[in-house]
């Protein structure tokens, strides 16, 4: 199914290594892909462990084999990456039809390496019928990066409380709001970091939020907002259109 | 777009033109975002190599916030290389 973005998180108690586990799907650059270092079965991008990733660019060439699909995958970072799509030999339909070049694609895949080329095995690659989804996925892959590494670096950080509503923001990939890190989903963390970054005394508005964040519904935000504020990280001000962060400078 | 079809003039999402150069001329008419892959000369033009008009049948492409994340991913290179 489609249930693969699971919270990565610490793996219990203690430990002073907390290693994020791969369960996350993460976005990611070609050229991260491309400079991942290798260990065994595992990959890591900047100490960061990743396997199931998302890439976003255009499709430059594609070629039909009868088990596969063979696409190079371009997003400008790097030279154009090998997306294998298996096929169904037996179903007709959909998995079949080939993406023509010169069309902009959401890959969502694993990484592979082999014989020190690396390439991605896509269970689905998606056209994109909004180009913002490509401005997005360039943020959050900086604000995924970040939060991830940000995560490892600091060992003595209390596990958070995973709730099942950022599960829920998950449901499938044209949302590109579900990556649950840290118990915080994307929106979540973009919306917290607003408030955090709010100089105003009185906070930020839920107005002021829906200017900053184009591409997000005025329900998702305030959804994340009554997450973010029932979790305690940020609190109502003049009234229940104003917020501040708890841990505000 | 220039009558000859060889240039062309881009705005970004700052409202700053840039002249895009083309080896052949334009075999098709251009209109709406186009993302434009090529080397900068010496006169601050662009010779394309490739470009592609972006699809906004469903929706308009915020050309304002792409130039924002623009700025943002070139200030952590450590988070969004360019190999």
């Amino acid at each position: 199914g489609e249930g693969r973005a699971l919270p990565g998180g610490a793996d219990g108690p203690a430990g002073p290594s907390q290693r994020i586990r791969s369960q996350n799907i993460v976005p990611c650059t070609v050229s991260q892909l491309l400079a991942a270092e290798q260990v065994d079965e595992t990959f890591r991008i900047r100490d960061v462990e990743i396997s199931q990733v998302t890439v976003m660019g255009i499709i430059r060439h594609a070629e039909k084999a009868p088990t596969n699909i063979l696409y190079k995958v371009d997003d400008m970072t790097a030279a154009p990456m090998d997306v294998r799509q298996w096929v169904d030999t037996d179903e007709a339909g959909s998995e079949n039809v080939v993406v023509p070049p010169g069309t902009y694609v959401k890959v969502a895949g694993h990484l592979r390496s082999f014989q020190n080329k690396k390439s991605l095995v896509a269970f689905k690659i998606m056209p994109l019928e909004n180009m913002n989804e490509f401005t997005t996925h360039m943020l959050e892959i900086v604000n995924t990066h970040m939060i991830l590494r940000k995560n490892l670096m600091s060992a003595s950080r209390v596990p958070q409380s995973f709730s099942s509503t950022g599960i829920g923001d998950v449901g499938g990939y044209g949302g590109g709001g579900g990556l649950p890190v840290n118990g915080l989903t994307a929106h979540q963390s973009q919306v917290l970091n607003l408030i955090k970054n709010c100089p105003v005394p009185e906070g930020m508005s839920l107005q002021e939020l829906k200017v900053q964040l184009h591409n997000m519904s005025m329900s998702t935000i305030k959804q994340a907002v009554e997450f973010l504020s029932s979790e305690g990280h940020i609190y109502s001000t003049v009234d229940d259109d104003h917020y501040k962060s708890t841990d505000a400078e | 777009i220039h009558p000859t079809g060889k240039l062309f003039v881009l705005s970004d999402g700052e409202g700053k033109h840039a002249t895009v150069e083309l080896s052949e001329p334009l075999e098709e008419e251009i209109s709406g975002v186009v993302e434009v892959v090529g080397r900068v000369t010496n006169q601050a033009t662009i010779m394309c190599m490739s470009y592609v008009q972006f699809r906004e049948d469903k929706s308009p492409f915020d050309l304002e916030i792409y130039n924002e994340a623009l700025k943002i991913i070139h200030e952590f290179p450590e988070y969004f290389p360019f190999s």
